[in-house]
């Protein structure tokens, strides 16, 4: 099932979008992949990638979208959040298409590989929309084949933690696209029975679930000395074989949380953090 | 005033001010009172409304500190005595009192002994013998374990003077005791602090609107009016229809009164 | 001395019911001790998975490999103790408030110690300081922090020139403190991403799963020295919850009474909301509970609330690891479930 879908007041022969604002950084990388890039006018708060974005207007986000900046900025696409449904009327009372974009809890990868394709087609790159897709699938490929047939370590993926305690613990839970991620790289999620794209365990839960590798995304490291003490934490639940082992990882940067064009190189670094065997 | 007035407890040439929040100066609510009371007698301050009754019997109680002038109790200066031993000495009655807890009878009573008591120290048994003693003499031992604030006025005022009681103290400074009270509750606690009086040589202070009251229960008045006094000596001497047309502008009918057995006061109007 | 013949003999026994405070006092302690032992004996044993209690003693195998004892010693002991240890401190700090601010229905939160403790956090959580001081670290170090800066500001608001607090001057400081505080936390918030906010978020719902036994000693010497000071106050808040005039000519000195309860009851707050977060109604409920049960005399009313205090945030906790496990209900919301159906309550019963 797709995830995405477009749901603008699109013309059966759509028009091509030519000024585009996107709030969503995701869709703001993928309309960059398919060579939309000189259509994007204006972007999220929130956005950073690729480098060429930060010199565009920046015109709110999730929460607070800017209406009037951006329709000083005359677009005839707007990409919206699922969840954004008062944003969205608001421009398609202007007159202006709308792109919906939503997270799948299920598929989340194809979803994303839908969104490239759909993207594509609303800005007249469908050629190279497809290029990126076929890009991406053989890039997941070949991270599948290189873990094919090794023991998939039993992973825990944190996503969020108050700096040097074990409290405020966000981690990847059993639907979604960290999770999808994470098996496509040969692990194994310690909650996959947790049916929730992100779980708040307890530490007991965490010496019960007793992960083998536990691997830590960040969007950006922590300044100075500060994070190799960071990681020291871990040491109190020695009885987990990751901290046992030294498999507990830092992945920096936004490769892996960003479900666009990049997932394939996040699924391989997710792969090498987990099977470094497996790539030399 | 009595040479042993003036050794008991004084005041000495008083001023007080209310200070205000981010200003300098104040509001001056007493100027130059000088007044002493002698041991065992029971004196009256009146005067009109905002004239410094309170204020003086919270500064002879220690309660403020005066910001000239000093008050002395049996020749120490009641602002170098340390809080609890001046609460030995002395105890006070405010006009009502509005506990924010839950309080029986008993605990409030209870609480005069604290000046007896060190911080850490609970009561004891002679402190609830001290305590049931002063609920008797009040008339208020049945109510003891009765919620205070489901009291009713007397019921309440008669606690709380059993709790000055409790404190054991030489002086009782008493704030329009019976002001918040029925007829029946005035009389009622009048009685009481008349006996209390003659029978356990407690000198009192009262400070009162009620002429009456005053005139039936005092021995000295002390007249006061705008901060300052105007007069201060023997009741009979004092209580006089000019007094009271110099406290409060009203001209008053002053005579004895052979049933009530002293003085009493009918204002007749207000003077021109 | 003071006698009146005619209703002595008749009522002298009504006093004899009475048990002396001495004993009141014994049995209170004794009996809320029980429970908190009881509860921080047995909660230690319960929790999202069963773990064998032999294994976890086994002292023959290796703590690092030894999965039981790992459970039992960093993440029920410890949560655990510092349940104890945070609804102990939240709990009689409320009764020092209540009785300082001569309101029953003021809480621990009441003058801004927790809004000022959680933007300190909210400020670390979201803008990333890496600062930790001592043995705290960051966050708590900056929850640390703030709940001090709201103490200092509300002290200085309320501190007049008679030396007595105005208790009025100090409730309304705090809830515009509480206002403001809290508007800066929005705003903080609303500069972050999302999964900034998420974190921030959840530290506001208070978190007993410290994760060992260092955060509670870096919290303890803090309430520690409070606990020291409320010793000393019971009886002048007694009289100060009568009326502060007559508190004074009782013998005590409101002046330092307000100072050193302010401080004390702030410093019990802000090492609580340093270590678990703000954890709300612990400081509210408690104190009525108890008050129901044996009287207002804060000399037992404190105690037995930090008693029960204890009791009552293990037993939440308990809930919040274990009724929908393996996923956690933040144990805020569990004491906010049971407080504010509680809270509502009493308004409507003493209203």
């Amino acid at each position: 099932m797709a995830a995405v879908a477009c749901r603008g007041a699109a013309p059966p022969a759509p028009a091509r979008a030519q000024r585009i604002v996107s709030l969503v950084p995701a869709v703001t990388e993928m309309l960059y992949a398919v060579g939309a890039g000189p259509q994007v006018v204006g972007v999220s708060s929130y956005d950073h990638f690729p480098p060429e974005v930060e010199t565009l207007p920046k015109v709110g986000a999730l929460i607070d979208p800017d209406t009037e900046r951006i329709l000083s900025l005359r677009p005839d696409l707007v990409v919206v959040y699922g969840s954004q449904t008062d944003v969205e009327a608001r421009f398609k009372k202007a007159g202006i298409q709308t792109f919906n974009y939503r997270h799948g809890a299920t598929d989340a990868i194809l979803g994303t590989l839908d969104t490239i394709t759909a993207l594509g087609s609303a800005t007249g790159h469908e050629a190279q929309a497809r290029e990126v897709v076929v890009r991406i699938t053989t890039g997941l490929d070949r991270v599948r084949m290189r873990v094919a047939g090794l023991t998939r370590p039993r992973t825990m993926l944190v996503i969020g933690r108050l700096p040097g305690t074990m409290q405020g613990l966000f981690v990847a839970g059993g639907s979604g696209f960290l999770n999808e991620m994470l098996e496509t790289a040969g692990g194994q999620n310690v909650f996959e029975d947790v049916k929730r794209e992100s779980v708040q365990p307890s530490s007991e839960t965490l010496l019960r679930r007793a992960p083998d590798v536990l691997i830590e995304l960040r969007a950006s490291q922590p300044a100075g000395d500060y994070q190799a003490g960071d990681l020291e934490v871990w040491n109190t639940l020695a009885s987990i074989p990751a901290v046992r082992d030294h498999r507990v990882h830092v992945l920096v940067g936004d490769l892996v949380v960003v479900a666009g064009p990049r997932l394939a190189e996040g699924a391989e670094a997710i792969a090498r953090t987990l099977h470094p065997d497996a790539f030399k | 005033m009595t040479p042993e007035s003036s050794t008991y407890l004084v005041a000495h040439e008083v001023s007080y001010a209310y200070p205000r929040r981010g200003r300098s100066g104040g509001l001056a609510a007493l100027s130059g009172v000088s007044l002493g009371v002698a041991r065992g007698s029971f004196t009256g301050l009146l005067g009109p409304n905002g004239c410094g009754k309170t204020t003086l019997l919270k500064l002879m109680a220690g309660v403020l500190r005066p910001s000239n002038g000093t008050v002395t109790f049996q020749g120490r200066v009641l602002a170098d005595m340390p809080r609890r031993a001046a609460a030995r000495h002395m105890a006070v009655v405010p006009q009502d009192t509005h506990p924010a807890f839950d309080y029986t009878a008993l605990e409030i009573v209870l609480m005069g002994r604290h000046p007896h008591l060190r911080p850490t120290q609970l009561e004891g048994p002679g402190d609830l013998a001290i305590a049931r003693e002063s609920l008797e003499s009040t008339g208020t031992l049945h109510l003891a374990h009765r919620p205070f604030t489901s009291l009713s006025g007397g019921e309440r005022q008669r606690v709380v003077i059993a709790s000055a009681l409790a404190q054991q103290p030489e002086v009782l400074l008493l704030d329009e005791p019976t002001a918040s009270l029925d007829l029946g509750y005035q009389l009622e606690v009048a009685s009481l602090l008349r006996r209390l009086s003659r029978e356990h040589d407690v000198t009192m202070v009262m400070a009162t609107h009620d002429l009456n009251l005053a005139a039936s229960m005092c021995d000295a008045l002390a007249l006061l009016r705008d901060g300052r006094l105007l007069r201060h000596g023997l009741t009979a001497d004092v209580l006089t229809a000019g007094s009271v047309r110099e406290l409060y502008d009203v001209e008053a009918d002053v005579h004895f009164h052979q049933a009530a057995g002293h003085l009493t006061v009918t204002p007749v109007r207000r003077a021109g | 001395m003071m006698t009146d013949g005619t209703i002595q003999t008749a009522i002298s026994a009504s006093l004899t019911p009475l048990r002396p405070i001495r004993t009141r006092l014994a049995l209170t302690v004794a009996g809320f001790g029980a429970l908190t032992l009881l509860t921080c004996v047995v909660a230690p044993l319960i929790g999202s998975s069963s773990i064998n209690l032999r294994r976890a003693f086994d002292s023959s195998i290796p703590f690092a490999g030894n999965v039981d004892a790992q459970i039992l010693f960093i993440a029920r002991l410890p949560r655990v103790l510092a349940g104890a240890l945070v609804g102990a401190a939240l709990a009689s700090s409320g009764v020092v408030f209540q009785a300082l601010l001569r309101n029953p229905l003021a809480t621990p939160f009441t003058l801004g110690v927790s809004a000022g403790a959680s933007l300190g956090a909210m400020l670390v959580i979201i803008l990333g300081g890496t600062l930790a001081v001592g043995p705290w670290s960051p966050v708590p170090a900056a929850s640390l922090a703030g709940a001090g800066l709201a103490a200092a500001i509300v002290y200085a608001l309320a501190n007049g020139p008679r030396r007595v607090m105005s208790t009025t001057v100090l409730l309304l400081a705090g809830v515009t403190l509480n206002a403001f505080f809290s508007a800066l936390i929005v705003f903080v918030q609303y500069l972050a991403n999302f999964a900034e906010v998420a974190r921030a978020a959840r530290w506001l719902m208070g978190d007993l799963d410290v994760g060992g036994f260092d955060p509670i000693l870096a919290a303890l010497p803090l309430v520690i020295v409070a606990a020291l000071i409320f010793v000393r106050l019971p009886a002048a808040l007694n009289l100060m919850g009568v009326d502060p005039d007559s508190a004074s000519s009782r013998g005590v000195n409101v002046a330092s009474t307000q100072r050193w309860a302010f401080f004390s009851a702030s410093l019990a707050t802000s090492a609580a909301v340093a270590l678990a977060g703000p954890i709300g109604f612990i400081g509210i409920v408690v104190p009525h509970l108890v008050r129901l049960l044996v009287g207002v005399d804060h000399r037992i009313v404190l105690p037995a609330s930090a008693l029960f205090g204890a009791t009552f945030l293990v037993a939440c906790d308990l809930l919040a690891r274990t009724l929908l496990a393996p996923v956690e209900i933040p144990v805020g919301v569990v004491t906010a479930i049971i407080g504010g159906p509680f809270f509502l309550w009493l308004l409507v019963r003493e209203g």
